[in-house]
């Protein structure tokens, strides 16, 4: 069983792997024993953790893309087969929460929805679309996609953001429903509160959010290693379709106030 | 080969039901694969013996107990001798459950009450039980083996989904009322399982046809994610069930 954990001799390609959760999901897989292809619009956060990755002693390839379009996305794998043979795994990390903070939707321009849209929702599709025959020829790959507690419920003002992961979790069943046929599972990573120094600077209004979450805090990214490991690794195989949620309870009834309830005795 | 980071579970105690299915040995044998000593508990008609070889196979300490899982006293004293053997109490998989198939209109009061009781209250019992010595050490890992009937109909199934509907929500809410008592509490969803061979034959079955990973699994597939849900790393997995199925909820 645990054998089955090793990520020795694959190949991993993940996008937004420079910053935040995708950081710490990269180096979790290299300490397993994976070569990993990073792939961000900028490059110095990648190339960082391509250093990183190598002082632990695995290949790391950092490589400058847009994966909104699809004519960068192509290059991308397009260098990636040349250069290593094979995509063994891909992990559709790239997103944004807010590039402009929360609006009324009577506020929200054709462009901003479209960029949304395109960010969250959009790269998942043209990755996987762009290496999935080559999985499939292979008779085998993974696809890890990565949604959000957003995906699962609404939030205010957050629709780019919703809607986009929202799409990303029935775009997870659409794949694993067509490609398990070939080898290829495709299963999906939902974290919870977890805040990075991208999306929450602000330390103190996050651990003020803690409260609300049943075990009392927020989400450390460190915790996304071992999940990403699990998905990248032979141990997964059977999960297909399905969704890891890693947010301490808060989809599990927890978050909103509405999920405490007074002790009511037993009265037939 | 070094446990990676969330597979390790050395020196931790855990316990695990027992039943008729025969699967009990997969995942006893894993939690000891990854460090644990395990305690089966079940009736003398389960599996709990062979389950205990697979734990001493790892050079782990093994033992079975003799339970009612429906009657409170058997568990509770299930518990204490568990608790007082192990040296503590670290670990609870409620894996017993019992297969049952019926129209719903043929379903007897008798068969109705023996399918809750071993399948829903046998968990009621063994998370209270537990939960008393976890809460006292501010710190456990509660995994609930569960099915896709948690959250899908299924033909003449209308009882063991009415009960893994009841589990699935126990998960939930129990994960509610102990998220602040150091206690984590999920559950594993397993799709269509054999451990028979699947031959080319199998294959054609119209079941298999229709899974998106054109296979049955196999019980020993849900053992890696067990392992990672009852370790101290997995924290922040909490009130949620996973499912391995190989894609059955993912198109129905």
């Amino acid at each position: 069983m645990l054998e089955a954990l090793s990520l020795n001799g694959k190949t991993v390609v993940i996008t937004g792997g420079g910053t935040g959760l995708g950081r710490e999901m990269t180096l979790a897989m290299a300490k397993a024993g994976a070569d990993l292809v990073i792939a961000a619009r900028r490059l110095a956060p990648i190339e960082e953790v391509a250093q990183q990755v190598r002082a632990i002693g695995r290949r790391a390839d950092a490589v400058t893309t847009d994966a909104t379009d699809t004519e960068s996305v192509r290059l991308l794998f397009e260098y990636v087969i040349k250069e290593f043979g094979k995509v063994d795994i891909l992990f559709n990390n790239a997103g944004i929460v807010r590039e402009d903070g929360p609006k009324p939707i009577w506020e929200i321009t054709d462009e901003s929805w479209k960029k949304g849209i395109d960010v969250n929702l959009s790269t998942a599709f043209y990755c996987s679309r762009a290496i999935s025959k080559h999985m499939a020829d292979r008779g085998s790959g993974k696809i890890v996609n990565v949604s959000s507690g957003y995906g699962f419920r609404g939030g205010r003002d957050n629709y780019m953001y919703a809607a986009g992961k929202g799409g990303i979790v029935n775009l997870t069943r659409a794949m694993a429903t067509s490609l398990g046929k070939y080898g290829i599972t495709t299963n999906c990573i939902v974290p919870g509160f977890i805040p990075t120094e991208i999306t929450d600077p602000d330390s103190e209004r996050s651990r003020q959010r803690g409260r609300f979450i049943p075990i009392g805090r927020t989400g450390v990214p460190r915790e996304m290693g071992p999940l990403a490991v699990f998905l990248a690794s032979s141990a997964s195989d059977y999960m297909n379709g399905e969704f890891l949620v890693i947010d301490g309870g808060g989809l599990a009834g927890g978050i909103a106030p509405t999920g405490h309830a007074p002790e009511i005795p037993l009265n037939i | 080969m070094e446990i990676p980071e969330g597979w390790d579970l050395t020196g931790k105690k855990a316990v695990i039901t027992a039943d008729r299915r025969g699967w009990t040995k997969y995942y006893a044998g894993a939690l000891a694969e990854a460090g644990a000593d395990v305690a089966v508990a079940g009736s003398e008609n389960s599996d709990m013996l062979e389950a205990t070889k697979y734990v001493k196979n790892q050079g782990r300490m093994g033992f079975t107990l003799e339970t009612d899982l429906m009657k409170r006293d058997s568990v509770n004293s299930m518990f204490e001798q568990a608790a007082e053997k192990l040296g503590g109490l670290d670990i609870l998989v409620n894996n017993a459950k019992v297969d049952f198939g019926k129209r719903f209109e043929a379903i007897t009061e008798d068969e109705w009450d023996i399918l809750m009781n071993f399948n829903v209250k046998s968990m009621f019992l063994c998370c209270q039980a537990a939960g008393n010595k976890m809460m006292a050490a501010g710190h456990g890992r509660i995994i609930n083996m569960t099915s896709d009937l948690a959250v899908r109909g299924l033909w003449n199934s209308v009882a063991s989904c009415a009960a893994e509907g009841a589990i699935h929500q126990l998960t939930q809410s129990l994960a509610l009322d102990w998220g602040r008592n150091g206690i984590r509490i999920n559950g594993i969803g397993a799709g269509w399982l054999t451990t028979k061979n699947q031959s080319e034959e199998n294959q054609k079955e119209l079941l298999v046809r229709y899974l998106p990973s054109r296979r049955r699994g196999h019980p020993s597939e849900l053992s890696a994610l067990l392992v990672y849900l009852s370790s101290d790393e997995c924290d922040f997995v909490n009130g949620q069930t996973i499912f391995i199925d190989g894609g059955a909820l993912a198109h129905a």
